[in-house]
């Protein structure tokens, strides 16, 4: 960045921002506009942006106040004309040349799904793309699509299953994993080889019994099985009689257990068998009636079926069926071709042969098996031609059939190895998050792969929306239900007066799982990618955490309580909340690249509030343990005295109303204007894991209790303070109440450290741009506000914080929400200038029901 | 800093400093690049070299040529893709164009385009790549041309005409209408049951033997069959009415399919009344018989409902050679086996093989793997020949295989893209159309309302910017909007 730039920088925070007639006037004197990309220098004529009015670009002449420029620039300086744009200079070369020629190109080495990130923020639509490059574009965003989406579904079911709901959740758990995961134990895997062997032995016994010298004679003359050979197939039978009803009574989901392919398999292994001694039974009178012995006989060939259960435990097996499936089109094709080449070449070699003597080809469906067994090179030998002008009809055949039959193969071929390769891939994948568990308790630091985790969080997401009746789902959806690309769709109305009921419940449950789950905020430590990541993929690993975390908990509720006196004397100040998320990302890999570019953008941003904290210990102390205790209302009432409280609540509370505010402006349609999104797009907030300033750890010192991992804790909260749109970054000098927001992006911060751990601009940024003095009256906001307020708008708001944070916090991987609290405190206080910076969120803040009714039923509930 | 616009130096300060060595300062996009003249001079017709020579031609003729123009520093300013003008300039240096790497060929040829240097200038290596570029969007167009084709009626032309047009898509165009695919599906089953009657009719038992003791069809299948050539027939002759080009029409090969599907129907028909008088009664029948192999053609049909069918005679065009090559290796196998079997088989005195040439069955059965064994080698050194027969055979055929397989894949994959690539096309064009229209009402505003300031080229350039893909192929532009429009 030029160093004009980074003055005039200094000079937002400080001095007052230009006049709008200083920024018309600069704009007025030069046909030319030099828009600095990432570092890159253009230079463009106005009217060139002038030719798509509706983007990003476009409305950049047309905004000639400081606020509105700053929200569709990351900078500018109006000495140089220069406007500068914390994005990707690569990209927007093409999209540059997108406004100069009208065509929009892409780059072929750019990655199709960052590019569509680009095109999202610069408001270009994609569709606008040449036809070029579009086949590519797509090609690529929808296999990306797909593979995220059936890597979430593999995942999903694997680790979609919740216990909680029903008696005996720990057996039934056990017991699950037990019979469907082999890999989870040295007896599952035992149990899994006994179950192969008698899969093989009752074929066998199948097998034999059609031997005659092993079947016997009944009074009727008829034969029947050997008794021996019985007595193993009712032993088998029963094995997996057993194993089946085990397997139901201990599924979480009884409906979709019944309806899985494997089960509806092992549901017909067994059934025959049943079927046919009801039969025989109920008609030993007729047994000698041919067709009830038909039907008998029906149901004993179906027994065959048991082979098939041996895909449970076979990947190979398993991906053959899928394949099928997946390629029934070519499978149709090579069927077709097969038809057509027979009928051909059986009706010709008909008319060939059928003047000669006792020929076989008697007529052309009886030449139907000769062309199938000649075509398929299979060639018994029963039939073949004799003339000459069958044999060359015959030769013709054999090299059709090789071809015909070899052309939609590699098709199916493909598919098939595709669909391994990701099987392969994704036990991988759990072998790594395995590791990672393991590395966990070690206490070390593993690397985690990015998009992995954002898979999992897709998933996640996925899981709870479809859940619907389940709590915990109820509880996720929450926010899930705004995160999930697919409910983008619904009405601003709907969206937030759900999320809002939804909430409700949530809050009124108050179960213990809840208050784990909630944790994972708090752990934000060295261990915490790892601890959440595991919540993401297993909701049962938790309690060992919480285990932990319960062991400190009394001991620092008793210094929090010592603490939070300071909290109060904070001056009054009028509390501003800007609630507004980061969702640029249109669909989920959107969102997981955005993740990964807009990092820097974060780290400029960030501002350390800790420095001004009036009470410094305790804070961290409160998180800790206000939620592994679980006990909302408990935990509620001593939190208005406690400043620190306050901050885990809005910590907690921010992802709900905020999300609820933004979401519906992210409406796809909406791409192209950029009116709207602008004011919701947010550059994402503070992340500090690293970057964290040493007061804070002399601070963590004088909090005696804590443990290093607390230490740590505080560092990844303390950014919560800071969140900033673009626009909103700009704001606090100038109105200097402060606004209290909040980030809720730790796993931003655990991933970005892992990211690129080197930006040390970044570093350097958020120290210039956190002057002292910044961030305390945030805070104190905060806190002031809500004591004026009396307790129950604080419970609201915790009560919601505490219901949203776990289910959001793995999510956030991938998303890059930042969350800040916006919504209740504002309106409940019904304060001017919330009024004022919600014109930047959306008219449906106002319309959300008021915190004040949230508040009551809380009350009452407690 | 600049001065602003309105201000412009003297003509003939300009005018004197014109000469050979004179250098001019030229920022492209924001990237600001110095020439000499002499260098641009080497190509005259470039726009680069246009504009130096232009210089005393007054500021209409420099503003003609680029888009804005410092006095102060002499800089002209073009409002285009630095990237590719940093490729494009080294016509001057080197005398030939390398692309850089990622800038899709299309957009840089439009580049080339408006610095006005001719593409010979861009060298063979990325030429293979901008040509096939041109190939897929030649592809595209044309399946835009015919979508495009399908849409709207015009009202300008006749009843006949439009009547025709509307017979034309609704038997040829199955997703066009419901009715359409209804016609569609019943032609398919027509097709079918046609085809299990033939097969269905030559079954012994079924067939009726008449009063000179020859064995005829069935009566019932006798009128199925009629019936069904009556349908073929008339989708026929409807088809060709209505063609928009019957001699097109008629040379096709699905038509010629047609015709041969209902052809052996007539001709029998015309023998067995007509041709007893003009020759022998057994000789009609020999060639009704005849003729009833081509019923046989019927089957092709399918293939006019089935992408898969077309895709494979497509892949079977392009990978002639390759065929001819699997022929060919495996006529030298059999020759080479059957002869070494033929030999081989002497010895033993009960042998299959009686000949070279009734050893080349053996010889094919054995080398595609079929064995029927209705010859099979006796004797240790025969059947050791037959091994090494069908271990060749393995190899002859699936060498060539491989690349016929890989077109037809390919084309299968193609396939689709370009369905997706035609819709996206469409909607690209129906897009800038909308907005041409919108941004000349906006332009004129404009007009109006900074009183005149607005350059020629701004709206022109708008109006003009309508997709890359060739549409110059459809070349009636206004043509087509209209029919878009219309067809909504």
């Amino acid at each position: 960045m030029p160093l004009g730039m980074n003055k005039h920088g200094s000079r937002s925070t400080t001095s007052l921002p230009p006049d709008p007639t200083e920024i018309v006037r600069s704009k007025a004197c030069s046909r030319r506009v030099k828009l600095n990309v990432g570092g890159l220098a253009h230079e463009v004529l106005w009217r060139t942006l002038d030719r798509l009015p509706r983007t990003r670009l476009g409305k950049l002449r047309d905004c000639n106040t400081h606020d509105s420029l700053m929200e569709i620039c990351d900078d500018y300086n109006l000495e140089e004309n220069e406007y500068f744009f914390d994005r990707h200079p690569g990209a927007f070369t093409s999209i540059l040349n997108f406004y100069r020629t009208g065509k929009l190109h892409m780059m072929e080495e750019m990655c199709a799904l960052s590019f569509s990130q680009e095109l999202d923020y610069w408001g270009v639509d994609e569709i606008y793309l040449e036809s070029c490059c579009q086949a590519r574009y797509h090609q690529k965003k929808e296999q990306m699509n797909e593979e995220l989406k059936r890597e979430a579904e593999t995942l999903r079911e694997r680790e979609g299953e919740e216990f909680d709901n029903t008696c005996c959740a720990e057996k039934r758990k056990k017991l699950w994993d037990l019979l469907e995961k082999p890999n989870s134990s040295v007896a599952a895997k035992i149990l899994a080889i006994i179950s192969i062997m008698f899969i093989v032995l009752s074929t066998i016994a199948l097998s034999l019994n059609t031997l005659p010298e092993l079947q016997g004679v009944d009074e009727f003359g008829q034969t029947t099985d050997n008794p021996q050979l019985a007595h193993v197939e009712a032993v088998c039978i029963a094995w997996f009689t057993m194993e089946y009803l085990l397997r139901f009574l201990s599924s979480p989901k009884k409906w979709k257990f019944f309806k899985g392919p494997l089960n509806a398999i092992d549901l017909l292994a067994i059934l025959p068998y049943y079927v046919t001694i009801f039969l025989t039974e109920s008609n030993k009178s007729v047994l000698q009636f041919q067709n009830v012995r038909r039907v008998v006989q029906i149901f004993r060939i179906m027994r065959i079926l048991r082979i098939l259960k041996l895909a449970r435990h076979s990947t190979g097996l398993q991906s053959l069926g899928f394949t099928l499936r997946r390629s029934y089109n070519e499978l149709g094709l090579l069927i077709l071709f097969l038809a057509m080449g027979i009928m051909i070449f059986s009706s010709l070699v008909f008319f060939a042969e059928k003047d000669e003597d006792d020929t076989k080809f008697k007529s052309i469906p009886a030449s139907f098996w000769w062309a199938t067994i000649t075509m398929t090179t299979v060639g018994y030998g029963d039939i073949y031609p004799k003339t000459l002008l069958g044999k060359i009809v015959g030769g013709l055949c054999c090299i059709a059939g090789v071809l015909v039959i070899a052309l939609p193969i590699p098709i199916i071929v493909n598919n098939f190895s595709e669909f391994y390769k990701e099987q392969k891939r994704q036990e991988k994948a759990i072998k790594r998050r395995e590791a990672l568990e393991r590395a966990k308790r070690n206490g070390s630091i593993v690397s985690m792969n990015m998009k992995d985790a954002f898979a999992r969080s897709i998933e996640l997401m996925d899981i709870v929306v479809e859940k619907n009746g389940e709590s915990i789902a109820k509880k996720d959806k929450v926010q899930d239900n705004h995160l999930s690309p697919s409910k983008w769709k619904w009405t601003k109305r709907t969206l937030s007066e759900t999320s809002s009921s939804k909430s409700f419940e949530t809050k009124e449950q108050g179960s213990p799982e809840k208050a784990r789950s909630s944790s994972s905020p708090q752990h934000l430590n060295v261990q915490q990618l790892e601890d959440m990541y595991n919540k993401m993929a297993k909701t049962q690993s938790q309690p060992n955490l919480n285990t932990k975390e319960s062991s400190q908990a009394g001991k620092q509720k008793e210094e929090l309580e010592m603490e939070t006196l300071p909290g109060p004397m904070v001056p009054l100040l009028a509390t501003r909340t800007d609630g507004i998320i980061d969702m640029r990302s249109m669909s989920s890999i959107d969102s997981f690249i955005s993740c990964a570019a807009e990092f820097p953008d974060s780290g400029r941003f960030s501002h350390s509030p800790l420095t001004a904290l009036p009470c410094k210990g305790g804070i961290s102390l409160v998180q800790e343990q206000g939620r592994p205790e679980g006990s909302t209302a408990r935990y509620v009432e001593m939190n208005p005295s406690s400043e620190s409280g306050h901050r885990s609540a809005f910590f907690i509370e921010s992802p709900k109303s905020s999300i609820k505010a933004s979401n519906p402006l992210k409406l796809r349609s909406l791409k192209v204007n950029f009116m709207e999104e602008d004011t919701s797009t947010l550059v994402p907030a503070s992340n500090v894991l690293r970057t964290y300033p040493d007061p804070l750890k002399s601070r963590g010192a004088t909090a005696a209790a804590t443990d290093t991992s607390l230490l740590s804790d505080r560092s990844l909260m303390s950014p919560e303070t800071s969140i900033y749109t673009t626009a909103s970054a700009r704001t606090p000098p100038k109105s200097p109440e402060s606004q209290a927001a909040i980030a809720f992006n730790f796993h931003d911060a655990g991933i970005h450290k892992y990211i690129d751990a080197d930006t040390d601009d970044e570093g350097q940024l958020m120290y210039d741009s956190s002057p002292p003095g910044n961030v305390s009256p945030k805070y104190s906001v905060a806190n002031s506000g809500y004591l004026k307020q009396k307790d129950h708008v604080y419970r609201t708001e915790k009560n919601h914080l505490e219901a949203a944070a776990l289910p959001t916090s793995p999510k956030l991987i991938g998303q890059n929400c930042i969350f800040s609290m916006e919504g209740i405190t504002g309106r409940t206080q019904g304060n001017q200038e919330t009024v004022r910076l919600e014109n930047h969120i959306s008219p449906e803040v106002h319309v959300l029901p008021g915190s004040g009714g949230h508040a009551n039923t809380h009350d009452q509930s407690i | 800093k600049m001065a602003g616009d309105s201000r412009f130096p003297d003509v003939d300060t300009d005018g004197s400093e014109k000469s050979e060595e004179m250098e001019i300062v030229v920022n492209v996009g924001g990237v600001r690049q110095v020439f000499y003249g002499d260098y641009l001079n080497q190509y005259p017709e470039t726009r680069l070299a246009e504009l130096v020579n232009c210089l005393s031609g007054g500021y209409d003729s420099i503003f003609s040529l680029c888009d804005d123009y410092d006095p102060g520093k002499r800089e002209f300013y073009f409002d285009r893709d630095p990237d590719a003008f940093k490729c494009i300039i080294d016509v001057y240096y080197f005398g030939e164009i390398h692309m850089k790497k990622g800038i899709c060929p299309i957009c840089f040829k439009n580049e080339m385009e408006f610095w006005k240097v001719d593409l010979k200038f861009l060298d063979d290596c990325c030429k293979a790549h901008l040509s096939e570029k041109k190939e897929e969007l030649e592809e595209i167009a044309r399946r835009v041309q015919l979508i495009l084709d399908d849409l709207g009626v015009d009202a300008s032309e006749s009843r006949w005409k439009r009547c025709q047009k509307c017979i034309w898509k609704f038997l040829e165009k199955p997703e066009s209408s419901y009715p359409a695919r209804v016609i569609a599906v019943l032609s398919f089953l027509f097709i079918l049951i046609s085809s299990v009657v033939m097969c269905v009719g030559t079954i012994p038992d079924l067939q009726v033997v008449d009063a000179e003791g020859n064995r005829m069809e069935h009566p019932t299948l006798d009128s199925i069959e009629t019936a069904c050539i009556g349908w073929f027939t008339m989708e026929y002759v409807l088809r060709l009415i209505s063609s928009p080009n019957k001699l097109h029409f008629a040379l096709s090969f699905m038509n010629i399919v047609d015709v041969l599907a209902i052809l052996p129907f007539y001709v029998s028909l015309t023998l067995t009344h007509l041709g007893a008088k003009l020759m022998e009664l057994s000789n009609v029948q020999q060639a009704v018989q005849a003729l009833r192999i081509m019923r046989i053609a019927r089957i092709f049909k399918l293939a006019r409902h089935s992408s898969g069918l077309q895709t494979l005679t497509y892949a079977l065009k392009r990978s002639f050679k390759e065929l001819g090559l699997l022929l060919m290796y495996l006529a030298v196998g059999i020759f080479v086996f059957s002869a070494l079997g033929y030999t081989m088989e002497q010895s033993h005195p009960e042998t299959l093989f009686k000949s070279i040439p009734q050893s080349f069955w053996w010889a094919i059965i054995t080398m595609t793997t079929v064995g029927y064994g209705d010859i099979y080698p006796k004797t240790t050194l025969g059947k050791l020949n037959a091994a090494i027969s069908f271990l060749c055979g393995v190899i002859a055929i699936a060498l060539p295989i491989h690349p016929i397989i890989n077109n037809f894949v390919r084309y299968y994959n193609k396939q689709r893209v370009l369905e997706t690539a035609a819709k996206h096309e469409l909607e690209l064009m129906e897009l800038n159309s909308a907005e041409g229209k919108a941004a000349g009402s906006r332009s004129e505003l404009e007009d109006l309302s900074r009183e005149g300031k607005d350059d020629p080229f701004y709206s022109s350039r708008i109006k003009v910017s309508h997709s890359d893909t060739f549409i110059h192929l459809l070349s009636e532009e206004k043509n087509y909007r209209t029919r878009l429009q219309s067809c909504k």
